[in-house]
């Protein structure tokens, strides 16, 4: 059993989810989820699904990476693009095509908001578990997985990012 | 030609009309899980087809008494006319109008076009959710499996005997290139092909751009014609869970009027991971 693994719950099973492993912003977001009941959830994910155009590219930013596709995952076009600051800060803009689906809206703005001012590397470690804390045991379906594609579509951004960064340095 | 059932289908112009109506329940049953919530039809309840409709542990429908708690809940009774309707051109809306008619509630209706006409022609749309007053459906005395569902073994049987077998799925699916359908990789299975025998009718060779149906002239083209589904004979339509297989189950049913087409809803995920089952590949 990994180290890692804090203490035994009353059934024996290890205890592994611990909040110190999200950036503070995803954190507050998921204990506010964590707190809701089943229908205030849904109203939130929805509440989060129709603000997700505020996190589209505004005029005048400008990016170091941009990545616009349709992938077989999603039902419409993503595309993730990525500035990241002075400070090494990332910030993350999204669009989505009309397609795609509630939840993956709602988990499009949840991690643009929650992300925002992590490094690219604190985002590319983050594990994906606190996806279901946010969306909640009856949402998440094997139909509904795209809930994960978002989260894979960014750490993959980053990852370019920082294999460009770190063969800049080589050269 | 008329559809053999015209009634089963409501317009979008006549429900506006008839929202308030004390006979209909409007159904909303959605692949996007949270569609409902974003707004929809006012006076329309939500049917989950994974939570409402089916047993959460094993992979069956929900036991008759259940039925009769989600349709009470839902103030509906056996004299109240659903109509169902929801997104992907009512996949979903017809796959719960199936499971209705499962447990034997006649009075079902689809709305021509589902969800996407219904906004694409800016009709009223609220997020009010909708409550009626409770009622006491009778807990129906069986489930309808024999009549409008088939099993693993009688597609096999329908395979050997050489009887109608419609695949409704994409031709990448049907083919065996693919081990899930389009868009959804993680539904795969362990192997891809069709059921010996069956033909490639994909769902959407019933529907128009708009998802309204064909005219009845196009369709009898399609499945007398061309499939050689004959009304009396027995026939079974799948895809890979049973969902698109309700549209196609739908058309023949209601639209065609063939009394004898059974959904099989086991589908591909169950033949295609079933050892030893028989499979072709190709076209």
């Amino acid at each position: 059993m990994s180290k890692a693994c804090g203490k035994l719950d009353e059934l024996g099973a290890a205890e592994i989810r611990s909040d110190r492993m999200y950036p503070a912003r995803l954190n507050k977001i998921i204990n506010l989820f964590e707190t809701l009941p089943e229908d205030e959830r849904r109203e939130t994910l929805v509440s989060y699904a129709e603000n997700a155009k505020k996190q589209e590219p505004r005029t005048g930013e400008t990016f170091d990476l941009v990545d616009v596709r349709k992938d077989e995952e999603c039902m419409d076009t993503v595309g993730v693009y990525l500035h990241v600051d002075e400070n090494g800060k990332a910030h993350i803009r999204m669009t989505l095509g009309p397609e795609v689906q509630t939840l993956t809206r709602s988990m499009s703005a949840i991690l643009c908001k929650g992300l925002e001012g992590c490094t690219p590397r604190e985002i590319l470690d983050l594990p994906s578990d606190f996806v279901t804390r946010i969306v909640g045991a009856e949402l998440v379906r094997i139909r509904s997985q795209t809930i994960y594609y978002v989260l894979t579509r960014i750490k993959s951004i980053c990852k370019v990012f920082l294999d460009r960064q770190r063969m800049a340095e080589v050269a | 030609m008329q559809y053999a059932h015209p009634e089963a289908l409501v317009e979008t112009d006549w429900l506006e009309k008839h929202l308030k109506d004390d006979d209909i329940r409007i159904v909303e049953s959605n692949e996007d899980v949270l569609l409902y919530d974003t707004g929809h039809i006012p006076g329309a309840v939500h049917i989950d087809w994974r939570a409402d409709l089916q047993d959460n542990v094993i992979r069956d429908y929900i036991k008759p008494e259940k039925f009769a708690e989600l349709c009470s809940c839902n103030g509906i009774t056996p004299e109240t006319t659903c109509i169902f309707y929801g997104d992907k051109a009512n996949w979903w809306a017809c796959y719960a109008l199936w499971a209705f008619r499962l447990f034997g509630h006649e009075k079902v209706k689809i709305l021509n076009g589902g969800r996407d006409k219904w906004k694409a022609e800016q009709r009223p749309m609220t997020r009010d959710v909708s409550k009626y007053p409770r009622t006491s459906y009778p807990v129906p005395k069986k489930r309808f499996d024999k009549e409008i569902r088939a099993f693993a073994d009688e597609a096999l049987a329908q395979s050997k005997s050489k009887k109608p077998l419609i695949d409704v799925r994409s031709p990448g699916e049907y083919k065996g290139e693919i081990t899930h359908m389009p868009e959804y990789p993680q539904e795969g299975v362990l192997r891809g092909g069709h059921i010996p025998g069956a033909q490639s009718v994909p769902w959407k060779t019933a529907t128009k751009d708009d998802g309204t149906f064909k005219p009845a002239p196009d369709l009898a083209k399609i499945y007398l014609d061309q499939c050689g589904v004959k009304p009396g004979t027995e026939t079974i339509v799948y895809c890979r869970i049973g969902e698109r297989s309700s549209h196609t189950w739908f058309v023949l049913t209601y639209l065609l009027g063939l009394n004898n087409v059974r959904n099989y809803d086991g589908s591909w995920t169950e033949w295609g991971n079933k050892v030893g089952a028989p499979i072709e590949k190709g076209a």
